[in-house]
């Protein structure tokens, strides 16, 4: 399948001059599932994509063979992807004094990266200033979604209330049940693979065909029952039984190509946007896609204070154009999302549109990645080696602390992301000392009796953690870039103490050698799960956005990203993302049509 | 696109399920790569059969009895010399932007060189088996801590080694004997109960 063509094919050519009904800001799961959502409702829509259009098809080439690339998978000699020290110890932006043609974030540095480097931007281009922060972004028709972990969870009242249960920041405004048809829709529109469990704190969602366990992992999940915890098979935002409704997308044949690499699915079993809601999207005739489309502002009407188009620069030619609509619906990703309102400046709204509160770049949260732990499974050294990453994803470990009981330590959770057994490469052959053959036979023994994992916390929202405009720094296209006001804190670090402790716990008592513990908090930013800069409330003092994601200041603008999360939870945010857009845009194309936009 | 695929009549799956035809039509010409082992690695092929794009012949022959002492052919599998491992070293040491790891090469073979001298009298490509092993074992003594310069260059020696060796067709399907990159009908391994 050629999506650049179908894309061509189901293009309507953008008129300037017309007022569409509303101008999407961003193609991510976000974006996508706005246009879906609002094209379903009969309203034409205008999407404004900053990237551009790519042939993911043929960039991904998942199942090609390492040694039928001329550089094994990396990328060419000129091209730099950062490290985990250049983080720390320079200060952004980080590409100014690289020599290489080009640099880029952290995920470039994974094996088989040359298939995704025209997926994610390049930070020559795209500068950003202040605190250390390790920002991912792909500038391309889907955004993120391109190459997402895959990771799909649902958050619960323990999140939404999560003020009610230790006393700390914010309650979202809608619980658990406004959401929970929506995150049904999500699942049955997008497909989920997973194992019912029946935690209050970790909601099942409708699974298609579960992945299943290899030997350690079961063996693992065996012995945390005894201790009260769950590991179950990762729950991955992929179709394993094919979608009937949507005929660009296969279902999943566990050829483990989305483990390799970035990421990335080039059969479309793993949702992302241009398959999964852009295309059908063009398909009712009511979607307009421009790509190399970067929104500038907001502009809004002199008169009314309210928004009626935005302004954007040609990526390419550098000119500038305006688009008009009735409603402006911003799913830039959360970062993008607030400068974008920032930079938004008029005088009906001096600090940035919708940004009445104060509370535009505040509030950022995301997840911590601390703890990860290798244990050795001796059962399986020198055993014959099985097809163990054939899946899109291996387990999860649901959260266990703080759910009824109270740490003394930290408040909040954090869950695991794991994988076990055997791969393509085996990660052993430079950790395992000596030569000749005896090295050659350790390497080939042990390469398949390995689980490790890794933890994902809640970053507590906190009012000072903020981004801003930087007064100076540009980016390539002249505009100003964001500067950086952000640390993890103290609740944070003694959550990764206990991410540590309880990693040994679980993987002794399950009776694995313990061969590699890394305490190391990683960088800021590392979860690629930033949110909360634009965050949702009752209070339009102390929030930027309704529970439908309308701005309390202008009602035909609306930020449905992750910009508008109260808290961070420890949960991945994309399928819960999706639920709120679809949520807010149903409830969007309600007040349209009843004139009240 | 499928219309280009036609020699693809059926693609086996796990060993003897076959996909419907409208999954391979789906699937289009990406069905085509995991089924056939094709793919030479021609870059490293260049560098073996004609002259080394970095190391002088010398060197080359040098590197290449490194590599074959660190990954030897048994009766498992080919070694390193097979998968020409010497070759994508030299491949990308050529291209590479920086001049650091060009360097610290030419350095570290001109160490295995001085050493050879020191300990055997001879150089390392005359010294019997058993005397290269012997100062290979000298300067893999800290491997994972390497303070001496000739440390520091077995451990960049391993390390590319290692990285060829294992992403060749011989690492992976003869060594490894790796089973995945395949179409599954079912995913493996064992329900969560």
């Amino acid at each position: 399948m050629n999506l650049i063509r179908l894309i061509r094919e189901a293009s309507a050519e953008v008129d300037l001059k017309r007022t569409y009904d509303a101008i999407v800001v961003g193609s991510g799961a976000a974006g996508g599932m706005a246009a879906h959502v609002l094209t379903l409702h009969g309203m034409k829509v205008l999407m404004l994509e900053a990237g551009k259009k790519l042939d993911i098809d043929k960039e991904l080439k998942s199942t090609e063979w390492p040694y039928e690339h001329k550089r094994r998978g990396e990328m060419p000699p000129d091209s730099h992807a950062l490290s985990l020290n250049e983080y720390n110890i320079r200060q952004p932006p980080y590409a100014t004094d690289s020599k290489s043609a080009h640099v880029y974030s952290y995920v470039q540095g994974w094996g088989g990266s040359d298939y995704s480097k025209n997926i994610v931007v390049d930070e020559r281009d795209h500068p950003y200033t202040g605190t250390n922060y390790a920002w991912v972004r792909a500038r391309c028709l889907g955004g993120k979604t391109n190459i997402w972990g895959r990771l799909a969870l649902r958050l619960s009242d323990l999140d939404f209330k999560a003020k009610s249960h230790d006393g700390y920041g914010e309650n979202w405004p809608i619980s658990y049940k406004d959401i929970a048809p929506y995150y049904d829709k999500v699942d049955l529109y997008l497909g989920i693979s997973g194992v019912k469990e029946n935690l209050p704190h970790l909601p099942d969602s409708i699974f298609q065909r579960p992945i299943k366990l290899a030997h350690a992992e079961l063996k693992l999940r065996q012995s945390l029952k005894k201790m009260n915890r769950v590991l179950t098979p990762y729950r991955a935002g992929v179709t394993t039984d094919g979608l009937k409704h949507n005929k660009y997308r296969s279902r999943c044949f566990g050829r483990g190509a989305c483990n390799r690499r970035a990421g990335g699915c080039d059969i479309h079993a793993a949702f992302d946007s241009p398959t999964g809601l852009i295309l059908p999207a063009m398909d009712t005739g009511n979607l307009t896609l421009r790509t190399n489309s970067i929104a500038r502002e907001v502009i809004v009407d002199k008169k009314t204070g309210k928004a009626s188009g935005v302004a954007f620069i040609d990526s390419e030619t550098g000119k500038s154009y305006e688009a008009k609509a009735r409603v402006v619906v911003i799913a830039a990703s959360t970062l993008e999302s607030a400068r974008l309102m920032l930079l938004s400046k008029s005088n009906a709204h001096p600090t940035g549109i919708g940004n009445s509160s104060g509370h535009v770049g505040h509030n950022f949260c995301e997840h911590l990645m601390g703890s990860h732990i290798t244990g050795l499974v001796k059962d399986l050294v020198g055993k014959p080696h099985t097809l163990d990453d054939g899946k899109p994803g291996s387990f999860y470990l649901a959260r266990f602390r703080n759910l009824s009981g109270r740490h003394p330590n930290f408040i909040r959770g954090y869950g695991f992301e794991g994988s076990s057994g055997s791969s393509m490469y085996p990660g052993n052959a430079t950790s395992t000392p000596g030569f000749g053959s005896s090295y050659k036979t350790k390497v080939r023994d042990y390469a398949g009796a390995f689980i490790s994992m890794g933890a994902f916390g809640e970053v507590l929202a906190r009012y000072e953690n903020h981004v801003d405009l930087d007064p100076v720094v540009k980016d390539k296209w002249g505009v100003p870039v964001l500067r950086f006001h952000y640390k993890f804190g103290d609740n944070e670090k003694k959550m990764a103490e206990d991410m540590t402790y309880t990693a040994q716990e679980m993987f002794t008592e399950a009776g694995f050698e313990i061969v590699d513990l890394s305490r190391r908090v990683l960088t800021e930013g590392w979860s690629i799960h930033e949110l909360g800069t634009a965050r949702m409330g009752t209070d339009p003092r102390t929030s930027v956005l309704n529970q439908f994601q309308q701005s309390h200041d202008v009602k035909n603008l609306f930020v449905v990203d992750g910009s508008s999360h109260v808290s961070a939870s420890c949960q991945n945010p994309t399928w819960t993302i999706m639920a709120l857009a679809w949520r807010s845009c149903d409830y969007l194309a309600d007040q349209f049509k009843k004139g009240n936009l | 696109m499928a219309e280009d695929n036609k020699q693809i009549d059926s693609i086996v799956v796990d060993g003897h399920d076959e996909l419907t035809r409208r999954e391979m039509i789906k699937l289009g010409g990406s069905a085509a790569i995991a089924v056939t082992l094709v793919g030479v690695d021609s870059a490293a092929q260049a560098s073996q059969d004609k002259s080394p794009l970095f190391f002088t012949k010398h060197e080359f022959a040098l590197v290449d009895e490194l590599t074959e002492l660190i990954i030897p052919a048994d009766d498992h599998s080919p070694g390193a010399r097979a998968a020409l491992v010497a070759g994508y070293i030299d491949f990308r040491l050529s291209e590479s932007f920086e001049e650091n790891p060009r360097t610290l090469w030419r350095d570290g073979l001109k160490l295995i060189e001085q050493l050879s001298q020191e300990m055997h009298g001879k150089s390392f490509l005359e010294s019997s088996e058993e005397q290269r092993i012997a100062l290979l074992t000298r300067i893999a003594q800290n491997e994972m801590r390497p303070v001496k310069p000739e440390e520091m260059f077995f451990r960049e020696l391993k390390s590319r080694t290692a990285r060829a060796y294992y992403t060749s067709k011989i690492g992976i399907h003869t060594e490894m004997e790796y089973k995945g990159n395949t179409y599954l009908k079912e995913f493996a391994g064992y329900d969560a109960t």
